[in-house]
């Protein structure tokens, strides 16, 4: 009897402990990519809102993975999406489509920094502003941030579906 | 006979080029016998006017597969459209890195090729036929097979009697380098309007960097 009132007890603590960590992962992981965006957007001591795709573009380019006219769009779109996305993981709205289209992001950039840690290359990947150049260490970046993506992703999912039953 | 003839040739070579060279650019302090820094060449080392609206200031290594395919790609393209135009001007900076076994000495050879006034040559010629002198360490062959013999000559002269201050000069080009943080090649500086810009590192693709040199051209 006792037992079973201390798994009781114990249960929405530990639901409201995970809850706690999937905001703080969601927070952090929106952080990121606000951060990322920002780096994109504002280097060298300025704004670079009119020219920041130039300067992107090169480093997307420097993989020498994608046909030009794709890694110009990227360049546009990409610090945006990322600014959006990492807001509305801040906020917490639509987490868990935030959370997915972030773990499949994050995905596509690991292919890539492999493709050039496996290749020896020295390349910008331009994941934070201009200044990285060592893909193995994003590499293993990417990496902590996916398994943060992938948690907040579930998590959202599995709430959601929670929240949809007790209605 | 013919050696006393090579040191007053290599006399009068230094003696003639020499004073033109130090007189171009500002100097440092020429104290005592010391001989006077090669300050300006930089210049001789570099493609266009210098009232261009746009520097582009390329930190390159020889020997590095990723400032050939800059060199020839990029480089070459802007040497055929920008900066006749007047409207770039490419500057060539020495910063051979210690992981390759010939780059400095290539550094050496394609400076005295500059102050011989065959820098262009000298500088395709190395990237061109990077593989070949890169493992086998022959610059010196590599170019005598570009450059015409009398050339050629004026280059071993220069590399024999200058080679100190060519040596200080890239020694120079490396300090400025460090100062801004690079640490790889090429590294690449795009000075427009005062403003100092870093490319990312690894080289540009051609047709990006016409994008960006058009677009800075738009802000005149």
């Amino acid at each position: 009897m006792s037992q079973t009132s201390s798994i009781a007890v114990e249960r929405p603590r530990m639901r409201s402990k995970v809850r706690f960590l999937l905001i703080a992962a969601r927070t952090v992981l929106g952080l990121i990519f606000v951060y990322a965006a920002y780096a994109k957007l504002h280097f060298n001591g300025a704004w670079h809102l009119r020219d920041y795709y130039f300067f992107f573009a090169m480093s997307i380019d420097s993989y020498r993975m994608l046909p030009l006219i794709i890694v110009q769009w990227m360049a546009r779109i990409l610090p945006w999406l990322e600014l959006g996305l990492g807001a509305l993981l801040v906020v917490g709205a639509g987490v868990r489509w935030a959370g997915l289209v972030l773990s499949a992001l994050l995905v596509v950039f690991m292919m890539a920094l492999a493709h050039a840690a496996l290749g020896g290359l020295e390349i910008n990947c331009g994941c934070f502003g201009t200044g990285s150049v060592k893909p193995g260490r994003e590499l293993m970046l990417d990496g902590v941030l996916l398994a943060l993506a992938l948690a907040v992703t579930v998590g959202g999912f599995l709430s959601h579906r929670a929240g949809k039953s007790q209605a | 006979m013919r050696s006393c003839v090579k040191v007053i040739f290599s006399i009068a070579l230094s003696a003639s080029l020499l004073p033109a060279l130090l007189s171009a650019g500002p100097r440092q302090s020429s104290s005592g016998s010391k001989p006077a820094p090669l300050q300006d060449l930089t210049a001789l080392k570099s493609v266009g006017s210098r009232e261009a609206p746009i520097t582009i200031e390329v930190f390159s290594d020889y020997q590095c597969p990723q400032c050939r395919v800059f060199y020839l790609d990029t480089a070459r393209q802007l040497m055929l459209t920008y900066i006749p135009a007047g409207k770039v001007y490419y500057v060539h900076r020495d910063f051979p890195l210690s992981m390759h076994s010939h780059s400095r000495e290539a550094a050496r050879w394609a400076s005295a090729a500059a102050v011989a006034g065959v820098f262009e040559t000298a500088e395709q010629t190395l990237y061109s036929k990077q593989d070949e002198w890169g493992s086998t360490g022959k610059i010196e062959d590599v170019l005598a097979s570009a450059l015409s013999p009398a050339d050629m000559k004026k280059v071993r002269t220069i590399e024999a009697t200058e080679g100190a201050q060519i040596d200080a000069a890239i020694a120079r080009d490396m300090a400025l380098g460090e100062s801004r943080g690079v640490n790889g090649t090429p590294s690449i500086y795009v000075f427009h309007k005062g403003q100092m810009t870093p490319l990312p590192a690894g080289g540009v693709n051609y047709s990006l960097l016409k994008q960006y040199i058009d677009y800075l051209l738009q802000q005149r």
